[in-house]
Formats: C-alpha cells, sequence, structure tokens
C-alpha cells in the first residue's frame, strides 16, 4: 500500500494524473503496438533469447551408445515389406498380423475397439527393473497426419520394439501404439487408456510418434512437432533431448515444418519466422492437420512427433531408428518427473529459446490495452463513482449477458448445422448495421458503457488465457484490437470506418483473413468446421473461447456504434433480429 | 416488508434453488473446487459425517471430520436432497432478509433498503457459495443475526448468535468485541449471555460425541494450528509447505496473533461508529483466518453498499473490482495449471491467493481512509478538499 501510495504521490507531482486520462486512447492503443512489436521485432534480437540446455541432468542425451544399427537392418526391412503388402487390409486384420509379431517377442499385446474410430493395438513391453509404475510410449499411427500409409514407421515402431524386449535396461515399462490415425482415434486410445483398457503399464511420461510415410530407404532430415492442443507444451527437456540427440547423429532438425530452404538460415528473420511458425502453431494445434503429439494432451504426458521428410538423402532409417531409442534411454533415466518451469517456451530455432517471462509481456500488452480502452469508456460515460449501481452499467451488463447467451447458443447451433458462408454473412450484415441504422453525433454514455462492459470483459478473457494458451491469447489480443478504434461516428466518413473495423475485428471474418493469408491448409471456409470438429473429436477449447469469450464483446461493440437498439424508442427486437438470424 | 423487499427474498430463493435444480452437477463441481470450499467447510465432509453418524462410527477419530457436532446432527435430520437444497436456500434467502432489515436501521443511508439485499443476492460468489452448500452459510448466517439483533437492541438475541457462529467457525467469537461497542448498555449480559450459550453448545456436542472431547481438536484445534494444509485462498498454508519444521509451531502463533491483533484496535478507535467497527473486524477475519473461501469474501462485499455516503472518499474502487474480477477467473486457471496440467506449480495459485488478499486490503484500507476523511470533515463529506493530492 506504502507504495502505491508513493507512486500515487509522485504521479500527482508530476501532474501526470489529467494528462494520462487524455492520452488513455493513445496509451491503449500504444499498448497494443508494443505487445505486437515486443513478440515480432525484439525477441528474435541478439540477447532477448537463449540457448536451450538441458535442465534435468539425469537425462543425459547421447551419453551411450546407440546400437539400433546394421544388426536391425535387415529384420527392418523384412518387416516393411510385410506391413507393405498390408496396405489394402483393414487396420484390424492389421494389427492382428503385428499382434501376432509382438507376441513372438514376448510382448503382452491387447486391441482397443473405438466404433467410431476404428482398431487399436498396443503392447506392454514390461521393465525387467522398474516397479512397472510409470511407462514411455511409442506411437505409430497407421496413415500419418497427411493420410499417407506409414510404412517406415509402423516397420520401425515394430523393430524397435523387438530390439527393446531383447535389452534389460529399462527401467519404465514401453508401450506400443498402432492407432489408425494420428488424430481421433490415438486421442480415443489415450481416453482408453486412462479411464477403461484393462492392459495398462502405469503412468505414461513420455510419448514419441513415429512419422515415416513411404518405403523409401534414405531420407533428408526430421521434423519436429511439439505443440499440443489448449496451448500445452511438452516439457522443454524432452524436446531438446530429441533435438539433441537427431543433431548428435548428423541430421537436420526443422521444427513445426518449416521448410527445407529456409530451416539452414540463421539470421534475424529465420529466426522471427520460426517462431511465429510456431506460435501460429500453438494456436491453430487440433485445427491444421495433427501428427499425433496433439493426442496426447491433457494427461501430463510429454510428447513429441519424428517425422522423416525427404525420398533421398545422406541418412538411412535405422538412423532415424536411434533417435527413439536414445529419446527412450534418456527418459529411461528419469527419477523424478520432468523439471518444473519449463514448460512454458517458444522455440526461436532448434537450439534457441525464449522462457515464459520474456514473452508474456506480449500477450499481457494486449490485455492493459483493453483494460485501459475499457477505462476510458467509463471515465468518459461519467459513471466512475459508483460503476456498480448505476442504472445504465447496469443495463450495459443486462445487454451482454444476452450477447454471451446468444454466443453460446451459437455455438452450440453452429456445432449442428455448419453453414459457414451464413455465419459469415450475418456477421457482415452485423458489421454493416451501423451503416444504415447509425446515426452521427455525438456518443451517448450508453454506448460507453456498452464498450466498456465488452473491453473489460476481453481484457478478463485474455487475462484467464494468458499462462494457460499464450498463442491464443495473442491471438485474440492482435485479431480483435481493431475494436478499440471504433470511435463515436462524428461524420460518414467514420460510419464506414467504423464498419470496416468491426469487419475486421469480427472472430469469424477476421480469424478466417488471416487463415487465408497465413495458412495453405486451411483456405476458404474450412477452418469453421474444423474448429468445431477440433472441438468434438479432439477436446481442443478454441471454438469455445473464440465463441464465448470474443463474440459477445464484439456483438456489444457493434451494438454501441448502433443507437437505436438501447435507447428508449423500442429498440429490443431489432436487437434480437439479426442475432437470431445468424444462429441458422 | 413490502413489495419490492419481497420480491429480492423470493428472487434470492429462487435463484439459488433454481441453479441447484437446473445444475445438478455445479454442486459437486464446486464443492470440489478449493476456492469455494475447505476441509473445514465442504459439504462433501458433511456428508461423510452425517454417514458415520448414521451408522455409530466415531466421527472424529478418522480425522477426516471437521464440522462441528451439532451441525452434522442437523444436518442427518434431512433425509432428502431437496430438502437439504432448501435449507441451503432459505439460509442463504434469511441472509438477504436480514440485510434489508440493517439498511432500514439507518436513516441517512442514501439508498432504498432493498438494494443492499439486491446485491447480495445478484453476487456471484455468494450464489455459488450457496449453491455449493458450504457450512459458511450457516455461519454468516449467525453474524448477520448478530449483527442485526445488536442494531436493534435486542443483546440477548446478539449474544446467542455470535455463540453459534464461534460454535461454527471459531472466528466470529472475535467479533464479539465490536459488538460490545454496538450494545454499550449490556456488555456485561452480552458477554456472560454468549459464554453461556457457548458453553451449552459445547456441553450439547460433548454428550452427543459419546461422551467425548476430542471434537474440539478435530473442529477448532485445526483452525487454531493449520493442521490441515490444503491449498486455499488463505494467506498461510503456502508457508506450512515450504517451511522448515522447527520454525512451524513459531509461525503458527504469529498468524493467530495476526489475527487477533486489529480486533481491539478497530473497535476501540470507531467505537462511535459501532457498525462500521463491526464490518471492519469482519473485513479483518476474513483477510487473515486459516481456511477462507469466496463465500466469505463475497458475504463481506455484501456490506460495502452500508457505506454509501463514504463513497466518494474511496480511492481504489476500480482497482479492488479488477482485482476480485481476476481473481475469480484466474485462481480456477492456475489451480488447474498446478494441479491437473502440472505445467504450473503451487507458486501459480499463492500468487493469486494474494492478489485476492490484496483485493480485501484495498477495500479495507479504502474504508478506514474514507472513515477518517468523513471525521476530519465533521460528517458531511466534503469531497472538494484536498487533503492528500488525490
Amino acid at each position: 500500500m506504502a507504495l502505491i501510495e508513493k507512486l500515487q504521490r509522485r504521479i500527482i507531482d508530476l501532474g501526470l494524473l489529467p494528462r494520462i486520462v487524455r492520452f488513455l486512447p493513445k496509451l491503449s492503443i500504444l499498448c497494443g503496438i508494443l505487445g505486437l512489436c515486443w513478440l515480432t521485432l525484439l525477441l528474435p534480437l541478439e540477447g532477448q533469447y537463449r540457448h536451450t540446455y538441458i535442465s534435468e541432468n539425469a537425462l543425459m542425451p547421447s551419453q551411450a551408445y546407440s546400437y539400433f544399427r546394421e544388426t536391425e537392418w535387415n529384420i527392418l526391412r523384412g518387416y516393411r515389406t510385410q506391413i507393405k503388402a498390408l496396405e489394402q487390409k483393414s487396420s484390424k486384420e492389421r494389427n492382428e498380423i503385428v499382434a501376432s509379431w509382438f507376441q513372438e517377442f514376448g510382448a503382452k499385446t491387447a486391441f482397443y475397439e473405438d466404433e467410431l474410430h476404428g482398431n487399436t493395438m498396443y503392447g506392454v513391453l514390461h521393465a525387467p527393473r522398474g516397479d512397472g509404475t510409470e511407462a514411455m510410449v511409442l506411437a505409430a499411427p497407421w496413415h500419418n497426419g497427411d493420410g499417407e500409409y506409414n510404412i517406415g514407421g509402423t516397420a520401425l515402431a515394430t523393430a524397435l520394439s523387438r530390439f527393446f524386449s531383447r535389452w534389460p535396461v529399462w527401467s519404465k515399462n514401453i508401450i506400443v501404439v498402432f492407432s489408425d490415425d494420428p488424430e481421433a482415434s490415438l486421442r480415443s486410445w489415450v481416453h482408453a487408456y486412462h479411464t477403461s483398457l484393462d492392459l495398462t503399464g502405469g503412468s505414461i511420461e513420455s510419448a514419441v510418434v513415429l512419422d515415416y510415410p513411404g518405403s523409401n530407404d534414405f531420407f533428408k532430415y526430421v521434423e519436429i512437432y511439439y505443440a499440443g492442443l489448449n496451448g500445452e507444451l511438452p516439457n522443454l527437456d524432452l524436446v531438446n533431448v530429441a533435438v539433441h540427440i537427431t543433431e548428435h547423429e548428423g541430421m537436420r532438425v526443422s521444427l513445426n515444418g518449416v521448410s527445407e530452404e529456409e530451416m539452414n538460415e540463421r539470421d534475424y528473420f529465420a529466426k522471427m519466422k520460426t517462431m511465429m511458425v510456431g506460435v501460429k502453431k500453438m494456436a491453430l494445434s487440433g485445427v491444421q492437420s495433427c501428427y499425433g503429439n496433439e493426442a496426447f494432451s491433457g494427461w501430463r504426458i510429454q510428447a513429441i512427433v519424428l517425422r522423416a521428410r525427404g525420398n533421398d538423402g545422406p541418412f538411412d532409417i535405422t538412423t532415424f531408428g536411434r533417435i527413439p531409442e536414445a529419446t527412450f534411454r534418456s527418459v529411461n533415466n528419469l527419477l523424478e518427473k520432468f523439471h518444473q518451469s519449463f514448460f512454458f517456451y517458444l522455440l526461436l530455432a532448434p537450439r534457441y529459446f525464449v522462457s515464459i517471462a520474456s514473452y508474456l509481456p506480449a500477450a499481457v500488452a494486449f490485455s492493459i490495452s483493453f483494460i485501459l480502452a475499457a477505462l476510458n469508456c467509463v471515465l468518459k460515460s461519467g459513471s466512475s463513482n459508483a460503476p456498480v449501481l448505476s442504472v445504465q452499467s447496469l443495463s450495459a451488463i443486462i445487454y451482454f449477458t444476452i450477447a454471451l447467451l446468444l454466443s453460446f447458443a451459437l455455438s452450440i447451433l453452429f456445432s449442428h448445422w455448419q453453414y459457414s458462408s451464413l455465419l459469415v454473412f450475418c456477421n457482415a450484415a452485423i458489421a454493416c448495421a451501423p451503416l444504415i441504422f447509425g446515426r452521427k453525433g455525438t456518443e451517448a454514455s450508453h454506448s460507453h458503457q456498452f464498450k466498456a462492459v465488452a473491453f473489460l470483459y476481453l481484457s478478463v478473457v485474455l487475462t484467464s488465457l494468458l499462462v494457460i494458451n499464450f498463442a491464443l491469447a495473442f491471438g485474440i489480443g492482435v485479431l480483435a484490437f481493431p475494436l478499440i478504434l471504433v470511435k463515436a461516428p462524428t461524420n460518414s466518413r467514420q460510419l464506414v470506418k467504423n464498419t470496416i473495423l468491426l469487419l475486421l475485428s469480427n472472430p469469424f471474418i477476421s480469424t478466417l483473413l488471416f487463415v487465408n493469408a497465413f495458412e495453405p491448409q486451411l483456405s476458404g471456409f474450412i477452418l469453421l468446421p474444423r474448429l468445431v470438429q477440433a472441438w468434438q473429436k479432439l477436446g481442443c477449447w478454441t471454438w469455445s473461447v473464440i465463441c464465448i469469450g470474443w463474440l459477445p464483446s464484439w456483438l456489444l461493440v457493434a451494438c454501441s456504434s448502433i443507437p437505436v437498439l438501447y435507447q428508449p424508442t423500442g429498440g429490443f427486437g431489432q436487437r434480437l433480429g439479426p442475432s437470431t438470424k445468424k444462429t441458422q | 416488508m413490502n413489495l419490492r423487499e419481497l420480491q429480492v427474498v423470493l428472487v434470492c430463493l429462487a435463484s439459488r434453488f433454481g441453479a441447484a435444480a437446473v445444475f445438478p452437477l455445479l454442486q459437486q463441481q464446486l464443492d470440489k473446487s478449493v476456492e469455494f470450499s475447505t476441509p473445514v467447510t465442504s459439504f462433501r465432509s458433511l456428508q461423510e459425517g452425517v454417514f458415520l453418524l448414521r451408522n455409530d462410527f466415531p466421527l472424529y477419530s478418522g480425522g477426516v471430520m471437521h464440522h462441528a457436532p451439532l451441525l452434522v446432527a442437523l444436518m442427518s435430520s434431512f433425509n432428502s436432497n431437496t430438502l437439504i437444497s432448501l435449507l441451503f436456500t432459505c439460509a442463504d434467502s434469511a441472509i438477504a432478509y436480514q440485510l434489508i432489515a440493517m439498511a432500514k436501521c439507518f436513516q441517512n443511508l442514501h439508498l432504498p433498503a432493498w438494494v443492499p439485499g439486491a446485491l447480495y443476492v445478484i453476487n456471484p460468489l455468494v450464489l455459488l457459495s450457496s449453491v455449493s452448500r458450504s457450512s459458511v452459510v450457516f455461519s454468516n448466517l449467525a453474524i448477520s443475526t448478530a449483527l442485526l439483533s445488536a442494531l436493534q437492541g435486542k443483546a440477548v438475541l446478539s449474544a446467542a448468535s455470535i455463540a453459534v457462529a464461534a460454535y461454527l467457525s471459531l472466528y466470529p467469537l472475535l467479533l464479539l468485541v465490536p459488538i460490545l461497542t454496538l450494545l454499550p448498555k449490556d456488555r456485561f449480559k452480552t458477554v456472560a449471555i454468549t459464554f453461556t450459550t457457548l458453553a451449552g453448545l459445547l456441553l450439547s456436542s460433548y454428550k452427543i460425541n459419546d461422551e467425548n472431547w476430542n471434537y474440539l481438536f478435530s473442529t477448532y484445534g485445526v483452525i487454531i494450528t493449520f493442521s490441515k494444509i490444503i491449498p486455499n485462498l488463505g494467506l498461510w498454508w503456502y508457508f506450512f509447505v515450504e517451511l522448515f519444521e522447527m520454525f512451524i509451531p513459531f509461525f503458527k502463533a504469529v498468524f493467530n496473533l495476526f489475527v487477533v491483533s486489529c480486533i481491539i484496535p478497530f473497535s476501540l478507535r470507531f467505537h462511535k461508529q459501532p457498525f462500521y467497527a463491526f464490518i471492519l473486524c469482519l473485513c479483518w477475519i476474513t483477510l487473515t483466518k486459516s481456511y477462507p473461501t469466496l463465500g466469505e469474501g463475497g458475504f463481506l462485499l455484501s456490506f460495502v453498499p452500508f457505506f454509501r455516503p463514504l463513497f466518494g472518499y474511496f480511492r481504489y474502487s476500480v482497482i479492488s473490482t479488477l482485482l476480485f474480477i481476476h481473481v475469480s477467473v484466474l485462481s480456477p486457471v492456475f489451480y488447474h495449471l498446478w494441479v491437473d496440467l502440472g505445467s504450473g506449480n503451487s507458486n501459480f495459485f499463492y500468487a493469486i491467493s494474494l492478489v485476492y488478499a490484496l483485493g480485501l486490503a484495498t477495500v479495507l484500507v479504502d474504508l478506514v481512509w474514507a472513515m477518517l476523511r468523513i471525521e476530519y470533515d465533521k460528517g458531511k463529506p466534503n469531497l472538494n478538499l484536498k487533503l492528500t493530492p488525490i
């Protein structure tokens, strides 16, 4: 308190307060711009990021010699030829054949049958040295995220299991999973593992998903994916271990699908690009095609995907197999859980990262920017003394509740009837309403109250997302930012400007524009159904957050620029009109 | 009781009962959340107590029961879920009604009497706390009964209610001190009745509990010794997780002294505004007690509208509002990060409970400052006079 008091006095002495209040709108805009620049421009600068390091000493990556070499070469090729012949069979038949191979070298196998997502086979190699309470997962989906038949990955998983089964070093159980695809079917298996399966091997500590489509012997480089659902990231130690081992074996690493030409660049822009691709991947994880690590989110499992890329190159498939081998040996060394406070990071390059304290301000700035905008509206509406008790703010809160309920209803309705273009059209219609109904002149204190509530709510949503899903908080902050600029229409130019700003900050229109500009995978209107799918199949919250966290604020700001709606002359019916229409 | 007041009470009944009926799973969810339930107030453990009682098991030898024996006995006489829900709803509505009655005791409130009650009804913290069936509702009811009857000059009822509140959750016994300033004529009588009632309650608990005193430690000892280390919104649990064993007794003593420390000073300094002193003491206890919940915070905030004449002097109202909003959103998020996802740690949640404490502290400081200012202005608010720069 004393500190606040002192700060307050100093501010008054300098006469800052009235000035701050006057500059509040500019300050909030400045905050937003600062936030954007902080992440994109400042962090890739030399000195802002750090070299990655292994925090848990027990991991010791690549300290032991890797034995998955020429001796396994023919076995691996044998399995590969067999699996290649199984391509036309159903996953159940394939699983039964693979299970028989597993039983040959003494692994316990079981099947998990899911009506929606197909048959999944998994085998458990019991740890010769442990108490069997912890496990590591090796997953090889039959088809990878791009729908290709994962011949190399599944053959490698079989050969590696056979190889692991002969080794006495394991202190954690090894579970090998063959699911139909790396998305819903793998996730439903993980869910079943934690709820209903009979054959289990203890709590899963880490998971490595192998992705090696095609039957080629050689490949060029390795891609690593790590961004989980709902903003979860695996412990940085696991990613570091994988990167370290891969580079130790002489292969090059690309993160999050950065292309081959770009991964050799080491300059400022390459770092910026890698980081922004990572942020985008985090924000859109579950919505873009999943490669498998997403399936393990939410159960305290550290999961990564290893992908072999390129048909020709200097490295053969056993080299690729040495990455999971050495990773498993590292994780096997763990005596405790993965280290704390290594869960929040952004990678700028395989060997460079920024930790939470460095990147969080970027999203905090947007949250502050919305709070300042709300404060500005409260002060302008002239009822700052008793904000709870005034009738106007009460009506704003009631309208906000209506908007919230409508948004909630929309999020449910749209997941049943997915008419993307109708949804976008109705939102555009609401955004254009100020052009028709808007009146020029001074802004009513009502509209300020509306905006105050809207901005405050948005700010609270962003703050709550900050730590849990940084990328989403940042993304919503950036895309919803134009809302702050919506002003009282003093002339018809401002009316047009307001409409454009509303269009740009609409939750659906702006996200569609964004993915169409930056994500070739999700062109057209495909994003909206994919968001719903990610919610239904994988349990990814992004759809709900956009609908319940962002849309109510947008609706309220849109209302604030249409005085007809909330002023006494019977606007309620009109207010409901466009919103109910768009829920079709 | 006019129509508007009746409406407020009815809305209170309908909202509590309706929320419990429409969302039957909400009760369990809230009962599991650390913000609304602690080992000493949760409905889960109350139910367990009822089960033990009905099957003739000793209540307190298992170390999981921390509710008062008479409360468990009372709950065991209710069989159906609806009846229990109705009991909690009625208790909450009684508080809303009492707030309205309190507002009528003040002449210069500048507010319709139903407003404090209505604000209590729409306060989401209180609503959720009531839906979670936390036993906080009963001690809140006892406290508000004591306050109301003290305002109306009924010393006997007030003293008895304080005794009941103290019996349920110990700390309200401290509120006897400000009650004495409210009832300057019957001080001796009040103290005597309080302690007689309390002794009666304790003795009958002794009888009910198979003539065993072990309930004393399980109910009050746990509160004083902080021995149930479970994350909560309070300030102290974190110390017992982190401290070395040998320092723990010292800090237990310090934290208990801390709770007691400000009660007498507040009551002495503001003995001319006894109602206000009572609220300050309540705020202090809510801030420093060992197992606080958001339900108690919400109950405390319901008294802020009574200080309407002081609103002009409040300096941190925006800050405290923002703090409370952010706490109620962020504390479940950080708890989820710590306990469910494992990517955060206990510091995350403790940081939020510090923010909650800061929110309560800003309310306390604001109230004290505002009252001192209005004393300086001789009872007539003079907002234009600036004593400090702001």
